[in-house]
């Protein structure tokens, strides 16, 4: 007979801790809770009871974020695992959630389709949607008589007015809101799909208690969520806590309004923008023209060319006066970017550097070419040639070609 | 054209401005093009007013377009 295997007490634990761990893995317990106590660590130690049986049990500091005011002889829900404590050998239930009964179940049927669609890899960020950055055509999916409509509409005439509204209606809370709010947005994917192209849609409600938003965790819109070709923004009024549309929308934004806010530009802005890319290419034409007025003096001295210096001169002047505009209208203060965009634009055109068509100078194309024509040789008798004037074309053919 | 397309096409026109090797003509042809689009996107922005629409289902599967009133 081949001699028996003697364990070492920590072994024994060791080996005992494995198979139970290994064997149950995470469980639900209900049970009463009793003998509460709050260590210096941040863990609590309390007995978890029925009428014939007990366990000690461990939550652990920060496992479990939603725990709500637990006192001994509440009935509550828990989910963990079973444990040995090796060095004392004690057996215990370790609580990754604790829940009062009732709203423990809520909480916990939530837990539970969370796991499941994470797992599935409906959370995953390489899925998110890119938002767009200029959205024209904004889909929202919720009550027409609530608030979220309001504030969405709201902020939008105010932010980025130039956006078009289209909305899908379905009722937000009550039994058949999931089901309305599905098909809602089943309808919103159609419509871009057959008629007129969504940039994203938003979905949401004003705030309400934690029952009001059940419609937004149920798992039949978190799927159409995800399989949604349009990037989904939630936008459900709540502050604190998330529901299952904001894990799996492309954005979460924690209230309507923020949603409306988040997804658009500020006109103003992009007003500005507009402004500053004139500025630029203002300045950069001054360049090219002191530039090439460089070039003229020193390399041209045949008097054929003194008129176009001279034209050069003049629209480099004029371009002066718009700079020193230019440097003065940034520390103006005007109300509203277009403003200023407005302005810059009137004294642009005033002299643009077209203006010597007025004065009697014309420039001359090639047929179907839209280069100006600088060289004689570059045509030949009979070509057609059209000539831009200040007002109106002139289409000609050549006659004879001096190429002095 | 939407307001992205001529926010993209005022930045490359000023982009391409600032590049120098364009011949001066083009660039003076660019530059009157990007005040067109500037003033464009004014008159977008300052003329603008939110549309709001509201999309049901007349018959299964058939979508219209009524317009919705919020206030």
């Amino acid at each position: 007979m081949a001699e028996e295997y003697v364990y070492t007490v920590s072994e024994l634990n060791r080996t005992a801790r494995e198979i139970v761990e290994g064997g149950l893995g995470g469980v639900w317990v209900k049970g009463e809770v009793s003998e509460i106590s709050h260590a210096s660590s941040g863990h609590m130690y309390f007995t978890l009871k029925d009428p014939s049986a007990e366990v000690s049990a461990v939550r652990f500091r920060g496992r479990s974020p939603i725990l709500s005011a637990i006192e001994p002889g509440t009935t509550v829900l828990a989910f963990g695992k079973v444990t040995i404590y090796e060095p004392r050998g004690r057996y215990q239930f370790v609580a990754t959630l604790v829940q009062p009964v009732g709203a423990g179940i809520l909480q916990a049927a939530f837990e539970r389709l969370k796991q499941k669609l994470q797992a599935e890899g409906l959370f995953d960020p390489e899925h998110k949607k890119p938002i767009p950055a200029y959205p024209t055509r904004i889909g929202v999916v919720t009550s027409p008589t609530g608030a979220a409509l309001h504030d969405i509409v709201s902020v939008l005439s105010r932010r980025w007015p130039i956006s078009e509204v289209l909305l899908f209606p379905s009722s937000v809370q009550g039994d058949a809101a999931a089901e309305e709010l599905v098909a809602a947005l089943d309808r919103a994917i159609q419509f871009s799909q057959t008629s007129q192209p969504l940039d994203l849609i938003l979905i949401g409600r004003g705030g309400g208690a934690a029952e009001d938003l059940a419609p937004f965790n149920d798992e039949r819109l978190a799927r159409a969520v995800y399989a949604s070709p349009i990037p989904v923004v939630s936008a459900v009024g709540h502050e604190i806590d998330f529901t299952m549309a904001d894990f799996v929308a492309d954005l979460r934004a924690a209230t309507p309004t923020a949603a409306a806010e988040l997804v658009t530009p500020d006109a103003s802005d992009v007003a500005g923008q507009a402004a500053r890319c004139v500025d630029r290419a203002t300045r950069a034409l001054y360049d090219r023209l002191a530039e090439c007025e460089l070039r003229l003096q020193a390399g041209l001295r045949r008097p054929l060319f003194r008129t176009p210096s001279r034209l050069l001169e003049t629209a480099e002047q004029r371009l002066d006066l718009q700079v020193v505009a230019l440097g003065r209208a940034p520390r103006r203060t005007l109300a509203r970017p277009h403003e200023r965009l407005a302005r810059l634009d009137a004294v642009l055109r005033l002299s643009s550097p077209t203006r010597p068509l007025e004065r009697g100078f014309s420039i001359t194309y090639a047929d179907g070419t839209s280069r100006p024509l600088r060289d004689a040789r570059s045509v030949t008798p009979g070509t057609h040639i059209t000539t831009r004037l200040a007002k109106g074309r002139l289409t000609s053919s050549v006659e004879e070609v001096d190429e002095e | 054209m939407k307001i992205e397309e001529t926010l993209e096409k005022l930045e490359e026109i000023t982009s391409a401005l600032e590049r120098e090797d364009i011949p001066l003509d083009e660039a003076i042809a660019l530059f009157e093009q990007g005040l067109t689009l500037a003033a464009s996107a004014k008159t977008a922005l300052d003329e603008a007013r939110l549309k709001v629409s509201k999309v049901v289902e007349k018959a299964k599967g058939v979508l219209d377009l009524e317009p919705f009133d919020v206030s």
